[in-house]
């Protein structure tokens, strides 16, 4: 016991002993021994001798109020030779800052004399790091959960090992530099205006909000972007967006490393305010919209009626629509393919489409993008073009080639990008719903496509016997019930009520009462219930598809349910005046005068 | 200087004598040689004082105490005085905290070092206080007379914790943010008054300067004053409810016999000339001299040299563990980036864990009956048997209720610490 | 432990025993007051900052040019008076010497405004309860050709930087 304790007690005094021995010798001592050595043999005279004789190994510090938050920055400490002209050719620590003209350095009788001083500046305002630190993995920001690295110079640990090494270079400061020179084209900061610029032609600005420059919602804001996020993490969103996180729609864009770079410095420079702006100049460009920084980034090509197709082409290919459209054999595995749109899409439609996606569908995600109005007929006058490839007979291989991109391999309807269409596609395992429609419906389908939707009209594609053989196929493969005798539905082949004001409000109070738990009380097929239900009940209020039927549809709809969906039968508790009642209401609210959800396009 | 001759000036001899004399001033005792010394060296000093001349044999047993009380004390003694020094350098403010995390840890002399002991010690303070508590359950040892003693030690638990839980806020960080954003989440789940909690604690709707600040004031003024009185209070009952817990002092020949069958006593039993201390005057056992074998040994040096080495291995592992690990610093706070998972403190992750099952019983309902239970177990459980003994056949029934509480308690830690990734799904540690 | 116990109670029966008993108690006590030192002699240590928070002691001025003979520049902020005469440069304390008062620039040289001492140009005391010279800081010409003041070094009063 007593031996024990002489052990322990002796065993305590060691470790206080070398704590406290460790406590007085610190790397960054050395370094300043070495510097006053080094300076001592390089002094002149006999006072600068003097002088560093005097001096003794401290902290050094550099603290700068005019960026933000107060920053202590310590790094002089090691880097104790950083304006010391004499010490350019050594290593470091103990190297001076490069000089250079392009950052506003000047040279005065063979003197350099610095634009931006150490002083007034510091270094982590350029640089990042951490400058309260004074171990180097501390200072540099090497520990993992230090924000700002020194930028293009240290790499952290867990950092993806592939990235990495792309992502050291001085030139990735120029996101730093971009805090104070917010000048549309300044030379300094060239790959953040590179950056601008492909952040606007690859159309990332169509999804994307960054205040004052965009409006996108469809992905997060990239406001301050750069402060939230470090340069692996910017890297790996743009190039390999789902390694981090599994549910993300962005596309994956067809860039060169080069330009990934350029992208990440901009986004990097994008930490919510900048330096130089006073707070007048900031209210300025939020009222402007950023209009003029966004008009001298976009750079509109001028279209000659010559070469309308050619440059039509270059735009749909350069501007990233394959980053989600299918077009040949890129594939951005989002939207539809474009192979055949000259097929299915006239040019109004594709126009109209381009200028404001919701106007031809209603629930459509695609943003509506800044091209100009030449840009865009170059574009469309391109796409009308397309004639894709000539399909085969059998069901088996048009279905492969035109349906499965939306239908799915099984055809129940999960295809590849059906998830990013609204209305989903239809389940054609269904054999309560395949069987219930006559086949003349379905084939028509097919070969008019249903307004509104995704569906295009495949006739100038497919011929009747070819429809007939693509359903043949989803018959005997998907819905494998063969199709039974229909049984006649006693369906009123008008609407026995007449429109009026009276008609509407009872069908309103009715659907209320009765729809809206699916439906929504607008009508939007966004009603409580909805969230669970597929495929999710019909958006009322998608004017195309709701003007493209006819009364005896919505009446059999109604009253006899569809089959295959979670839509009920009603016949049993509402009469036909009743339904008369809501297919006026559902009427109403598409008429083209009222204007549905999105019958005009949005100015 | 001999006796024999006199000096001539008392004032010489005072001067001569000045030394020994403070020292005899401070210290009335001679390092002791025999029973008398080493009962007065107990009770003349001030840091002694509170032990009791004599202790049981028992209360010395490592095995069944296992020190953690003391271990737990010397741990709050190690907070204090870390803790205070690291108050010269740390600035409640939710601008600067951050920045004095990374100063303790860059520039300030032994800042590392003294950050890493405080928050070790305050995570072994934890674990050892909840360690001390299941001794004391599992021995019994809250059975009378001993049943307030053991109700002011759940209250120094219930202290420990939210002195631990105030602390985890102040470095700023992440880690830090979230965890008490969590933590205060599950306070506001306790029903009628669990928002007002909330409130009161941030001092605001979110966790920010306010809320700072109050932890701050928690942590080191108004909890630690009262952990101290509490503490005082709870080493006090110790000595007036008859010292530690133990077996009866069972030789039945002698406790059962009437004296007068006895016959003639043996002299290492009943001693005559025996020293009592002040234990004479002190209800419990010990007061009955002459009819009990005499399991005591004295204090000095038997019982101080077992809390000094308490004490030296307690040290020896703070310094071990803080010269090793690293206490964590995460990002500073950003408020809009939450990381995920966000976890509590781990004392709190069973909480956690339980209150994504349900939130007003693994917040609220069991943490309340638990601790219920914990208070009312010496006013429920009556019964006189199975004191002073581990897992005591006669006490099963309320061992078999307290480890099943405590170990769900840790199982639901460990799946909240380490079963857990994004989104609080279950994932694999491997 | 409990061996232990027993041998206490059968104590100072064996001398070589109670020796080896006495050492090991010096060797705690030792351990123990070191470390007790220790830590003391640490704790101030720790108190004492490395590095303060307010501005550097160590700062740069700007350039020679910014200086034409002749003035006397008193730079607030940073508690010096820059003085230039000819190809002469100093630096002047204006904390007063008494209690630390910033003192002002007089037609004589410096006054302060708390309790009436008086220096002049060069910082002696002319008058007051200032009880020392206003001292002068080391001030270097650097490598980069910056005025480079360092506040902790003392140089006597009348060292100047010659350009």
């Amino acid at each position: 016991m007593r031996l024990a304790l002489a052990i322990g007690t002796f065993f305590i005094l060691v470790i206080h002993g070398v704590v406290f021995y460790n406590q007085f010798f610190h790397q960054w001592e050395r370094n300043q021994h070495a510097y006053f050595d080094q300076a001592r043999s390089l002094a002149k005279t006999d006072a600068e001798r003097a002088t560093l004789a005097n001096r003794r190994p401290r902290i050094e510090q550099i603290v700068v109020s005019n960026f933000g938050e107060t920053r202590v920055d310590r790094c002089t400490t090691c880097h104790i030779a950083a304006d010391d002209p004499r010490f350019t050719t050594y290593a470091e620590p103990l190297k001076s800052h490069p000089y250079s003209a392009a950052m506003g350095d000047v040279q005065k009788n063979g003197k350099w004399e610095r634009r931006h001083k150490f002083s007034e500046f510091g270094c982590t305002v350029c640089h990042d790091g951490q400058g309260r630190g004074l171990e180097p993995e501390y200072a540099h920001g090497a520990d993992e959960y230090w924000p700002d690295p020194l930028l293009g110079y240290t790499t952290q640990a867990h950092w993806r090992k592939d990235f990495a090494p792309k992502l050291k270079g001085r030139e990735y400061m120029q996101a730093n530099c971009a805090q104070c020179h917010t000048d549309i084209a300044f030379p300094g900061t060239a790959l953040v205006t590179k950056g601008r610029e492909l952040f606007f032609g690859s159309n990332c600005y169509g999804c994307h909000r960054i205040e004052g420059l965009s409006d996108g919602t469809i992905g997060p804001d990239l406001s301050d972007v750069g402060k939230k996020w470090k340069l692996d993490y910017l890297w790996g969103r743009i190039a390999d967006p789902k390694s981090i996180l599994a549910t993300s729609i962005m596309p994956r864009f067809n860039l060169k490393d080069e330009e990934i770079k350029a992208l990440v410095v901009f986004l990097k420079s994008r930490k919510g305010r900048n330096f130089a702006e006073t707070e007048i100049q900031r209210f300025k460009v939020k009222l402007t919209g950023g209009a003029e920084l966004v008009q001298a980034t976009i750079k509109p090509v001028q279209i000659n009626a010559a070469e309308i197709l050619k440059q039509g082409e270059k735009l749909v290919l350069d501007r990233a629509c394959t980053a989600c459209h299918k077009l040949g054999d890129r594939d951005g595995g989002i939207a539809p393919d474009l192979s055949q749109e000259g097929l299915i899409k006239d040019a109004a439609w594709i126009y109209d489409h381009f200028k404001n996606p919701k106007a031809t569908m209603p629930d459509s995600i695609m943003p509506a993008f800044r091209f100009t109005d030449d840009e865009f007929k170059a574009m469309t006058a391109y796409l009308v073009t397309l004639k894709g490839a000539p399909v085969t007979a059998s069901g088996e291989g048009i279905y492969k080639a035109l349906c499965l991109r939306c239908h799915g391999e099984k055809g129940d309807g999960h295809g590849p990008i059906a998830e990013h269409l609204d209305p989903y596609p239809r389940d054609l395992t269904k054999d309560g719903f395949m069987n219930s429609k006559p086949e003349a419906r379905l084939v028509s389908s097919v070969r008019n496509g249903v307004a509104g939707t995704s569906m295009p009209a495949w006739g100038k594609l497919l011929s009747e016997e070819q429809a007939k053989a693509v359903l043949g196929y989803i018959q005997t493969t998907f819905t494998k019930e063969p199709r039974r005798e229909l049984k006649p539905r006693a369906v009123p082949e008008k609407n026995p009520v007449a429109m009026g004001k009276d008609s509407v409000a009872r069908g309103e109070e009715l659907f209320v009462n009765r729809c809206a738990g699916c439906h929504g009380k607008k009508g939007d097929g966004k009603g409580p219930n909805s969230l669970d239900i597929l495929p999710k009940p019909r958006n009322l209020r998608n004017s195309f598809f709701v003007n493209s039927v006819d009364d005896k549809r919505l009446f059999e709809s109604i009253l006899y349910g569809v089959q295959g969906t979670a839509m009920p039968p009603w016949i049993d508790q509402v009469s036909n005046n009743d339904v008369g009642d809501l297919v006026n209401f559902i009427r109403s609210i598409n008429q083209k005068e009222k204007g549905g959800q999105h019958a005009a396009p949005v100015q | 200087m001999s006796p024999a001759t006199p000096p001539k000036s008392s004032f010489l001899a005072a001067l001569m004598g000045l030394p020994r004399n403070v020292w005899h001033s401070i210290f009335r005792n001679p390092l002791p040689s025999n029973d008398l010394e080493r009962s007065s060296t107990s009770f003349t000093n001030f840091f002694l004082h509170i032990h009791p001349v004599k202790v049981h044999k028992n209360s010395l047993r490592p095995t069944y105490t296992f020190g953690l009380g003391l271990i737990s004390f010397f741990l709050f003694v190690i907070l204090i005085v870390t803790g205070i020094l690291l108050m010269f350098y740390y600035v409640p403010s939710t601008t600067q905290a951050y920045d004095r995390m990374l100063d303790l840890r860059g520039s300030v002399a032994f800042g590392t070092l003294l950050r890493n002991m405080h928050r070790w010690s305050a995570h072994g303070m934890v674990a050892m206080v909840f360690l001390h508590l299941c001794r004391v359950f599992l021995t019994g040892s809250y059975k009378k007379p001993r049943e307030f003693n053991w109700v002011v030690g759940v209250i120094l638990f219930l202290l420990t914790l939210f002195m631990s839980f105030t602390g985890y806020l102040l470095p700023w960080d992440q880690l830090a943010f979230w965890a008490i954003t969590v933590g205060t989440a599950i306070a506001g789940y306790a029903p009628i008054v669990g928002k007002d909690i909330q409130f009161l604690l941030m001092g605001g709707t979110s966790v920010g300067q306010e809320a700072l600040l109050r932890f701050y004031v928690l942590h080191v003024a108004v909890l630690p004053a009262i952990l101290t009185l509490m503490i005082a209070i709870h080493f006090w009952r110790i000595r007036k409810d008859g010292g530690l817990s133990r077996p009866e002092d069972a030789d039945p020949k002698i406790t059962l016999e009437p004296m007068e069958s006895a016959g003639a006593p043996k002299a290492s039993v009943l001693e005559p000339k025996k020293v009592y201390g002040f234990q004479g005057l002190v209800r419990g056992p010990l007061t009955k001299v002459g009819q009990v074998p005499d399991n005591t040994v004295f204090s000095w040096p038997n019982l101080f040299l077992a809390e000094l080495f308490t004490f030296v291995v307690t040290l020896s592992a703070i310094l071990i563990l803080s010269l090793l690990f690293n206490a964590p610093l995460e990002e500073p706070v950003n408020a809009l980036h939450p990381p995920n998972p966000a976890k509590a403190p781990w004392y709190f992750l069973g909480l956690q864990e339980m209150v994504s099952y349900s939130a007003f019983w693994g917040g609220i309902g069991v943490p309340t009956i638990f601790v219920l239970l914990l208070l009312g177990a010496p006013y429920l459980d009556r019964g006189p048997k199975g004191v002073g003994k581990w897992f005591s056949r006669d006490r099963l029934l309320a061992n078999t209720i307290f480890i099943t509480f405590v170990v769900a308690n840790i199982i639901f830690v460990i799946i909240g610490t380490f079963f857990r990734g994004a989104n609080w799904a279950f994932v694999s540690p491997w | 432990m409990a061996v232990n116990l027993k041998r206490n109670s059968g104590e100072d029966s064996d001398g070589g025993k109670t020796s080896r008993r006495r050492m090991l108690g010096w060797l705690t006590g030792a351990g123990l007051f070191g470390s007790a030192g220790l830590s003391a002699v640490s704790n101030f240590v720790f108190i004492r900052p490395r590095a303060t928070y307010g501005q550097p002691q160590r700062f740069s001025v700007g350039k020679p040019e910014d200086y034409p003979s002749g003035t006397r520049a008193i730079l607030a902020a940073r508690g010096i008076c820059i003085v230039r005469d000819g190809a002469r440069l100093a630096a002047i304390s204006i904390t007063c010497t008494h209690l630390g008062c910033t003192v002002g620039a007089a037609d004589t040289g410096f006054a302060c405004p708390c309790h009436g001492s008086r220096f002049d140009q060069d910082g002696n005391v002319t008058g007051g309860p200032a009880p020392r010279p206003l001292p002068w800081f080391q001030i270097t010409l650097a490598p980069n050709g910056e005025i480079e003041v360092d506040k902790d070094i003392e140089v006597t009063p009348g060292s100047y930087l010659t350009l």
